[in-house]
């Protein structure tokens, strides 16, 4: 495992599949209805069951906190965890915390709105401002472990959860941190349900995690998943891989863009990440085997990620890496039904 | 010896503020030491403050679909690039990183709160949709046609010099020929009424650094600034007009909103630039502060150049320019970096405005009164934010 890449060394999560550390061993998922907000036809989302912050990572409080916060904090603290970091052996001022967000702290603005509803601009609450910012996620996670080195919270349309896996990578590359904790998420509020559903988003047809040719829609989800990045190997770490060179745009040609990035190479591997993708198979959602040829293994996008939109990427690696593809060259392929494309070459061990 | 592939320079600045569009304007109206700070009531009933607002947006095609901040996002980015000789390939596969905390949250009413849907259904799915702050780099992308990487900062009061260290980083990594990195934001209700609660604004004119100082102003505006490797810049034959020579981000990791007393990240911060500038404390000539204005900043700030600057030979000149139009928030840290720039080419540091009764601070040379011409190759600009962060940036003068 002799690399100079940043390696990856520590997963956490907070998903539908619950709060966990390291790899996910559970079958795929089903999405349910969440009943309270559907308004028109029966449709469905992959949620994340409410659980006690504090029996996962003791000493954590949640009561103010945005649940974006309360997962952010929970899921570095799992990836921690796995990595067998101990940060009192660390140079915290050289810890990056990186995060990918779409919506933001969506259910306290949410909140904020609610309170000037009630009581008008005048009469907010001062407690729930601050965390109705995006990078409240970040910086309780900073917060909570004292780490001092950059603190970034990042959006990017479709692709916000690779774009903040590269950055952090080439803040390590550039010797601006030596270990960084990557983060992307979201959470479904019905205030974003709805907005998917006026605006036709959502298919009926999406019922389960299989692709059906009729839909036109997705299947919302949320979640966070935090991962650790090493700038140099530890002894006793063992990573689930290396990040190689990487790249996204927001147009252009990916077939292009990306065989650039290969230069030549056939991974064995691509990981998909159809980002806010139909849960219908579709040419745009992610089409690897026109960039790299026939013998690869392909990991297909996978629903319950994909209904994270720009945040999704991070899921779905983490559910690639969870089927033990075994070692060898990988590329992480995020794609769009809106254009652009983000690849990630990986070296899984 | 220079590495012009490694080093990053500045070829464009677009700017609107309240002193209008463009950095002559800007420029202009700091040196006359014209104040746009100005009392405003009608914001949201109950409120009684002051602020400085941009007057006039260029109109667009389709306005519904962006939010004001976009409006001036894609108004500054414009300007950035309006000196262009000729609309190069370069720019349509340049990176775009714009910063702001607001984003659309200047489209979306307390309404929505009553029932999404039907707020949705009432014309607000369009408003809506430009809630996610990844908004603001996409608008910039559609309106002038770029395709290359593409993110949006939220970094708090930090975002725009965020977004400059992160473009400077893509540079360095060859991710794009050019970046167009900035921020935006515009005056909402949203922000006015959470800074309100909090306690954080003076009613009145702000007073940085002062002693009687009550806290911040809200502004808005938008900066953009064109980054490219010096190499690439000579290629193309652009005008430099700065070197960003280092840059550096802490976290303070003490409270969601008040900064570290002792100011030891933000210190930290400026030195760890400085050390990437291999730069010394006494070649810094000015320091355009984060100065908010409000008493828990100030004070933590001066702390913070009292240790990064500690055995310097001379007090270390610093001004806050938030005093003549207000903190514009996510743009502030973009709009304050042109003002550096601005200040470099022109060899003037700005003073602070009504700043009669300053921190005592023998380490800190308080500007004030008029503008003090000097020249001056290097200088920095520093942000900071809720929860926690600072960034500070080390611009030097360009010699070919």
């Amino acid at each position: 495992m002799k690399t100079t890449l940043p390696m990856l060394t520590g997963i956490g999560s907070v998903t539908p599949y619950g709060p966990l550390a390291g790899l996910i061993s559970a079958e795929p998922l089903e999405p349910h209805a969440p009943t309270d907000w559907t308004t028109t036809e029966l449709r469905r989302a992959f949620l994340v069951e409410p659980f006690r912050a504090a029996s996962i990572v003791p000493g954590l409080k949640t009561r103010r906190l945005d649940r974006l916060s309360a997962w952010a904090v929970v899921a570095a603290s799992l990836a921690l965890r796995d990595a067998g970091i101990d940060l009192k052996e660390v140079d915290r001022s050289r810890v990056a915390v990186f995060c990918a967000t779409g919506f933001g702290c969506a259910e306290l603005t949410g909140a904020f709105y609610q309170s000037a509803a009630t009581y008008g601009w005048a009469g907010t609450d001062p407690i729930t401002f601050p965390e109705t910012l995006s990078n409240a996620p970040a910086s309780h996670v900073a917060l909570f472990h004292d780490l001092r080195g950059p603190n970034v919270t990042v959006g990017s349309k479709n692709f916000a959860a690779e774009s903040a896996l590269l950055q952090a990578a080439s803040l390590m590359r550039h010797g601006q941190a030596d270990l960084a904790i990557v983060l992307a998420g979201d959470t479904l509020t019905q205030a974003i349900y709805e907005w998917y559903e006026t605006a036709d988003l959502l298919s009926a047809a999406c019922f389960s995690n299989e692709p059906v040719s009729s839909a036109s829609g997705f299947i919302p989800s949320e979640g966070m998943v935090a991962m650790v990045l090493e700038a140099s190997g530890r002894p006793e770490a063992r990573a689930y891989a290396a990040l190689g060179a990487g790249r996204w745009a927001a147009g252009g040609d990916a077939r292009a863009g990306v065989r650039q990035l290969l230069d030549g190479d056939r991974p064995e591997f691509i990981f998909c990440a159809g980002n806010g993708a139909p849960c219908a198979p579709s040419p745009l959602t992610c089409s690897p085997r026109e960039i790299v040829g026939g013998d690869t293994t392909i990991f297909p996008a996978q629903p319950v990620a994909s209904g994270m939109g720009e945040t999704g990427a991070l899921l779905h690696l983490l559910l690639a890496l969870s089927k033990h593809p075994g070692p060898g060259q990988a590329l992480l392929l995020g794609t769009s039904a809106h254009g652009g494309y983000a690849a990630l070459r990986l070296e899984i061990f | 010896m220079i590495d012009a592939q490694k080093t990053i320079v500045v070829t464009g600045i677009g700017v609107i503020s309240p002193y209008g569009t463009g950095l002559s304007r800007l420029q202009a109206g700091m040196l006359a030491g014209q104040c746009r700070l100005a009392p405003a009531t009608e914001l949201y009933p109950g409120f009684q403050g002051t602020v400085a607002r941009v007057s006039a947006l260029p109109p667009l095609h389709d306005g519904d679909r962006y939010s004001r901040s976009d409006r001036l996002a894609m108004a500054a980015a414009r300007d950035a690039v309006a000196d262009f000789a000729g609309y190069s390939s370069d720019i349509r596969e340049s990176g775009i990183v714009m910063a702001s905390t607001v984003a659309g949250l200047t489209e979306i009413d307390p309404e929505i709160s009553r029932g999404a849907a039907e707020w949705y259904r009432n014309g607000g799915l369009l408003r809506a949709a430009t809630y996610p702050v990844s908004r603001i780099a996409a608008s910039v992308g559609e309106c002038l046609d770029i395709q290359g990487p593409s993110c949006a900062v939220s970094v708090a009061c930090a975002s725009g010099s965020t977004a400059m260290v992160l473009a400077a980083n893509m540079l360095l990594d060859e991710a794009a020929p050019m970046v167009l990195a900035g921020g935006s934001d515009a005056l909402c209700p949203f922000t006015l009424s959470g800074f309100n609660s909090l306690q954080a604004l003076d009613a009145e004119a702000c007073r940085p650094f002062d002693q009687s100082r009550k806290g911040l102003n809200l502004g808005e505006g938008a900066a953009v600034l064109v980054m490219e490797t010096l190499d690439h810049a000579r290629r193309r034959g652009a005008e430099i007009l700065a070197v960003l020579r280092g840059w550096a981000m802490t976290n303070d990791a003490y409270h969601p909103t008040a900064p570290q007393k002792d100011g030891v990240g933000l210190a930290t911060c400026i030195q760890r630039a400085l050390l990437m500038a291999e730069c010394s404390i006494e070649e810094v000539g000015y320091v355009n502060a984060h100065g908010t204005g409000t008493p828990l900043n100030d004070i933590a700030e001066t702390h913070a150049y009292e240790r990064a600057f500690l055995g310097r030979s001379r007090p270390i000149p610093v001004s806050s320019t938030k005093s003549y139009f207000g903190h514009c928030l996510g743009a502030a840290g973009a709009i304050e970096a042109a003002i550096t720039i601005m200040a470099m080419r022109a060899g003037v540091l700005l003073p602070t405005l009504r700043l009669t009764d300053p921190i005592e601070s023998p380490q800190v040379d308080w500007l004030r009164g008029e503008p003090r011409r000097q020249p001056l190759p290097v200088a920095m600009s520093v942000s900071a934010g809720f929860g926690g962060s600072n960034v500070a940036l080390v611009f030097g003068e360009y010699r070919a």
